[in-house]
């Protein structure tokens, strides 16, 4: 840990950084802990979604290529994402990862098995896996593949979330993905590095409210059998390669729940935590520059989307207006914010912050790694800002399509003419600035419980805050002047 | 919380509540005298034209709505105003959709705009792929809500170090 000023009293340890309070729900409500050692949770758990998902696909191909009379369209892009990134995220951490239909049919070939577990040995387990069981290359061990497969994916997000047949072609290409690659490499390969959803998960689960931890890390060094990473006759291998003796952030464990039936001391429990306050350090460039891009993303989606501006709709939407020149321009404007100057506007604040506070002795790169906390829940407030009129203003439309998910005519429930009704839409900045606040204000928290490990002087470390405070401040006022200005 | 902490909960509660009075106080400084004004918008694949419209408290504002390539809507949130327009028409169609269900042809909407802050008129009719991002947005000032929330979001920057305050050696601050 670095010091700044060597004679002043030490700073805040980093356990203790780790460890606000936590609530043990296992312990308070055992049923819990039953239903998800249950062979048969996860599964129970995807179904509806493994079905709901084939039902898309079948929608998107062959429904109405409207995409406001389409269910892949309305549920996915409407419901779902708002769900997803408003309550499952900050309240559930990774459970979209629990009942992710996509690695279904990978696990299923990987394992033979869709609910029992196979003892056995296959390299690196105590179960018996099938397929060709490879390691993947150490180079794309990290969230780069995501970084770059979110951002080129979201290059086309007019297309995504408007063309039902685009966005069932991407998710078919998702599931052939998920699936080749759990033939051919170990565990959950395309979770951990290849699926672009899994990315933004793994950064904003940061700030989730809960977390699945080993009770007592103790028990877990003193534990032999490393069950939940290794497997047991009891549980699968750890599908994210996560050991939970060492697992402090919520980044890269999915929920599946293997841990906790695995667990020969019953050593593993889900918590509640607060909000934004236990996980607050990003550990490499990719993680911080996955920061840099759904933030840059979230301004970029609200003046494309959400903005008055047809200029850059037109752009977007390249398919129907063919504008191919205006969407380079969009594609590469997106991706040079994302990927170039607003990393380098955060780079310059750290390069300020280190002359300011006059740190000499921290490293620019620890600084950098370690105030990226900060544009977590930023981004991750941006996004719900965002989404809140998506759902307040197009929610209607999952009445109508509930009847007729194909747009072929159907009235299943009678509410097909459902009209299209904005519900209090004049409220949402209302809502927006609030939640736009909270962020800024989450943002700088996260920043000085960091900053308080490296400094312990704190005018040194209220100059180190200043110039990412500032920029922190710039962004928020962005989104304000785009929300409601 | 603590007793001890009171005062700096207040402290900071007193700054906001400042920072955002501030910003009501300006915004109603820079208050304009209201005016009539007419507009042509011209609806098309996916935008209008203005795309944004900036008026004053009390201006009576008179639309004409133009269609250039297809049926297009208008849904003016906050103001209980819908419409549509055919291309090609000289005249178009609109409702107080909290009171009727069907439209009366017209020339022109006219209303005061009595309600200040940043509000969205939408296309209302399926007209295309990107339908239900087609948007514009009525400006009228003076915008309250984003003075206040500007005057919050500085006075909360300088708040933070009373927020926080002094990190203390090995503990929480």
């Amino acid at each position: 840990m670095a010091i700044a000023n060597p004679i002043a009293p030490p700073a805040v340890s980093e356990e203790t950084l780790q460890r606000p309070w936590r609530f043990d729900v296992f312990a308070r409500w055992p049923w819990l802990k039953r239903l998800v050692r249950m062979r048969t949770f996860q599964f129970l758990a995807i179904l509806p979604n493994l079905l709901l998902f084939y039902l898309f696909l079948i929608a998107g191909l062959f429904g109405t290529p409207v995409g406001n009379r389409n269910i892949i369209i309305v549920f996915v892009w409407i419901l779902w994402w708002f769900v997803l990134i408003t309550v499952m995220v900050p309240l559930g951490s990774r459970v979209w990862c629990t009942m992710c239909p996509l690695p279904f049919f990978g696990d299923w070939v990987q394992r033979r098995a869709v609910v029992l577990v196979h003892p056995g040995k296959s390299p690196g387990t105590e179960n018996r896996f099938f397929g060709l069981h490879r390691r993947w290359p150490k180079q794309l061990s990290n969230i780069w593949l995501q970084n770059l497969g979110f951002l080129f994916l979201a290059t086309f997000s007019a297309l995504l979330v408007t063309r039902p047949i685009f966005s069932a072609v991407v998710f078919g290409v998702l599931f052939a993905l998920a699936t080749g690659l759990a033939l051919v490499y170990r565990l959950r390969t395309f979770c951990n590095y290849v699926c672009p959803i899994s990315g933004f998960l793994s950064l904003y689960a940061m700030t989730s409210t809960v977390e699945l931890r080993s009770v007592d890390k103790n028990e877990c060094l003193k534990c032999s059998s490393k069950a939940c990473i290794r497997g047991s006759e009891k549980g699968w291998a750890c599908p994210w390669n996560v050991y939970m003796g060492k697992l402090d952030r919520n980044n890269y464990c999915g929920l599946c729940f293997e841990c906790v039936k695995s667990c020969p001391n019953d050593n593993i429990s889900l918590f509640v935590r607060p909000f934004s306050t236990s996980d607050v350090i990003l550990r490499g460039y990719d993680e911080v520059w996955k920061a840099c891009i759904m933030l840059v993303l979230a301004l970029t989606y609200s003046v494309m989307l959400l903005g008055p501006w047809g200029r850059f709709k037109d752009w977007a939407n390249v398919s129907e207006v063919r504008n191919w020149g205006g969407f380079g321009l969009f594609a590469a404007g997106q991706a040079l914010l994302a990927l170039v100057i607003f990393p380098g506007l955060y780079y310059l604040s750290i390069r300020l912050a280190k002359w300011y506070a006059k740190a000499d002795s921290i490293p620019t790169k620890e600084l950098f790694l370690k105030y990226a906390y900060a544009l977590v829940p930023m981004g991750l407030l941006a996004w719900i800002a965002f989404s809140v009129p998506l759902l307040m203003v197009n929610g209607s439309y999952i009445v109508s399509v509930i009847s007729d998910p194909l747009g072929w005519g159907m009235n299943l429930f009678g509410t097909a003419e459902f009209p299209w009704a904005p519900l209090w839409p004049e409220w949402v900045p209302f809502i927006q600035v609030p939640i736009l606040l909270a962020g800024f204000y989450y943002g700088f928290r996260g920043m000085h419980k960091v900053g308080r490990q490296l400094f312990s002087d704190p005018a040194q470390l209220y100059r180190s805050l200043l110039p990412p405070a500032v920029l922190l401040l710039a962004v928020t006022l962005v989104f304000l002047k785009l929300f409601v200005g | 919380m603590r007793l001890s902490q009171i005062p700096k909960y207040l402290l900071v509660s007193v700054l906001l509540v400042v920072g955002g009075l501030g910003g009501l106080v300006s915004a109603h400084l820079g208050r304009a005298a209201a005016h009539e004004r007419s507009f042509t918008i011209t609806a098309h694949k996916y935008a209008y034209d203005p795309p944004v419209l900036r008026v004053i408290r009390g201006d009576r504002l008179h639309i004409r709505l133009v269609a250039k390539d297809v049926t297009h809507g208008f849904y003016l949130e906050g103001y209980n105003l819908d419409a549509k327009a055919r291309p090609e028409n000289p005249t178009f169609w609109a409702r107080h959709p909290s009171e009727q269900q069907d439209y009366k042809e017209v020339e022109e909407i006219s209303f005061v705009a009595n309600r200040t802050g940043k509000f969205r008129y939408r296309c209302s009719i399926t007209c295309g792929y990107m339908h239900p991002f087609m948007q514009g947005e009525l400006i009228v000032s003076p915008n309250y809500l984003y003075s206040a929330a500007v005057g919050v979001a500085l006075a909360l920057a300088l708040a933070m170090p009373l927020i926080f305050g002094r990190p203390a050696a090995g503990g929480q601050s």
